[in-house]
């Protein structure tokens, strides 16, 4: 099995800052997601979206990842969504109890907008 | 699985996210609402686990940590895959003595429970439980359920990095709930590091290296506690598992009393 390297840009749209996740979710991609977070709250944004659209692969170690960002996230009172997850991934989102703690939402628009609704578990 | 980035997809593509996202389907646990237990093996106590909601690191009360414990074989002692098929098939006889994993016959596999009975301080014992949520060839992560010490999972994984195997141990947990917090807080941190160093050391001894040295980290990632879920303490396991060992002699005498009524 191969896998990619993890790559995660940031940008902004409407005071939310999203991050863009590319290639698979595991141990590797840590530096690269401490680097995007840092980026993403140097400057307070509304909330924080992250953009599962274009990444691969996810391990548990890339949901313990995930896990860390939320723990900054709520200790930061900074709201955070997903948008992009497969169905797959939505589903293990659920199991691992994710989704109690963050909107995952279908596309861009509806996540940047906070359509439904901010979740605090 | 093999690490090291694939040369023929660019960085950005998405041409092969069906696939990466279904060839995994199988490592991961299918969703459960509530545990269920399907077997008791003999000697183990189901306490504390049946009908339990599995909990993640961020629905427990305590800060939260992320404790990694690593040591490093020599690569030709053992590759990653095989250390691990190894780790998964006899879990519980690398813990530390006096504590029992009763996994299924089968080993560790996605969406097994299994039942722990852990020797405590004071010579009490906790009944609790794990389920497997991920499991492949080179790693797996055990999810806590309600009233476990902590809500969290730990990850087991093996790789290889230059000329040496590094088998890891990584806890990403907050205590469930005031009662284990103080517990960890007194004392219980250090027995838990004392715990996983054990069963690497262990694990290290199993393949050849008895004394490997086991270097710990550890990080708190978020130092608020969630007083919200102190109500967590209603499902402790170690309220309930005190309670069933003050309730055993009561226990006894039913059990005694049931067998000598004469039939009707």
């Amino acid at each position: 099995m191969t896998t990619r390297e993890a790559v995660a840009h940031v940008r902004r749209r409407d005071g939310v800052a999203v991050i863009e996740l590319v290639g698979d979710l595991n141990a590797a991609a840590e530096s690269a997601l401490d680097e995007a977070w840092t980026a993403a709250t140097n400057t307070r944004p509304d909330a924080v979206v992250l953009s599962f659209e274009n990444s691969g692969y996810i391990n548990s170690t890339g949901i313990a990842l995930v896990v860390g960002l939320l723990a900054s996230a709520r200790a930061h009172r900074i709201p955070i969504r997903a948008y992009g997850l497969t169905d797959h991934y939505r589903k293990i989102f659920e199991i691992t109890r994710l989704a109690d703690f963050m909107a995952i939402e279908n596309d861009e628009d509806s996540a940047v907008q906070g359509i439904g609704g901010d979740k605090d578990g | 699985m093999t690490n090291g980035s694939n040369d023929d997809t660019p960085a950005g593509s998405n041409d092969d996210m069906p696939a990466a996202a279904t060839r995994d389907a199988a490592n991961w646990a299918k969703k459960v609402s509530r545990l269920k237990v399907s077997q008791v093996p003999e000697g183990a106590v189901n306490l504390n686990v049946d009908g339990r909601q599995l909990t993640s690191p961020i629905q427990g009360f305590g800060k939260m940590w992320q404790k990694t414990y690593v040591v490093r074989l020599p690569s030709d002692r053992v590759a990653p895959a095989d250390l691990i098929a190894t780790w998964r098939k006899d879990f519980g006889d690398f813990w530390p003595p006096g504590n029992h994993f009763y996994a299924p016959l089968t080993g560790i596999e996605p969406g097994d429970v299994a039942l722990l009975n852990m020797r405590m301080p004071g010579g009490t014992k906790l009944s609790t439980g794990v389920m497997v949520l991920y499991a492949d060839e080179e790693s797996f992560t055990l999810m806590t359920p309600q009233g476990h010490m902590f809500a969290g999972w730990i990850t087991f994984s093996a790789s290889r990095q230059d000329d040496a195997t590094v088998v890891q141990t990584q806890v990403l947990m907050r205590a469930s709930d005031p009662i284990f917090e103080l517990a960890l807080m007194m004392g219980g941190h250090r027995q838990e590091d004392r715990f996983w160093s054990q069963t690497l050391g262990n694990v290290a001894a199993h393949f050849g290296h008895p004394g490997a040295a086991v270097d710990t980290k550890v990080v708190c990632v978020d130092r608020r506690r969630q007083w919200s879920r102190w109500r967590n303490v209603w499902h402790s396991s170690a309220i309930r598992s005190a309670i069933y060992m003050l309730e055993a002699p009561v226990r006894g005498v039913r059990g005694l009393t049931h067998h000598q009524r004469p039939a009707h």
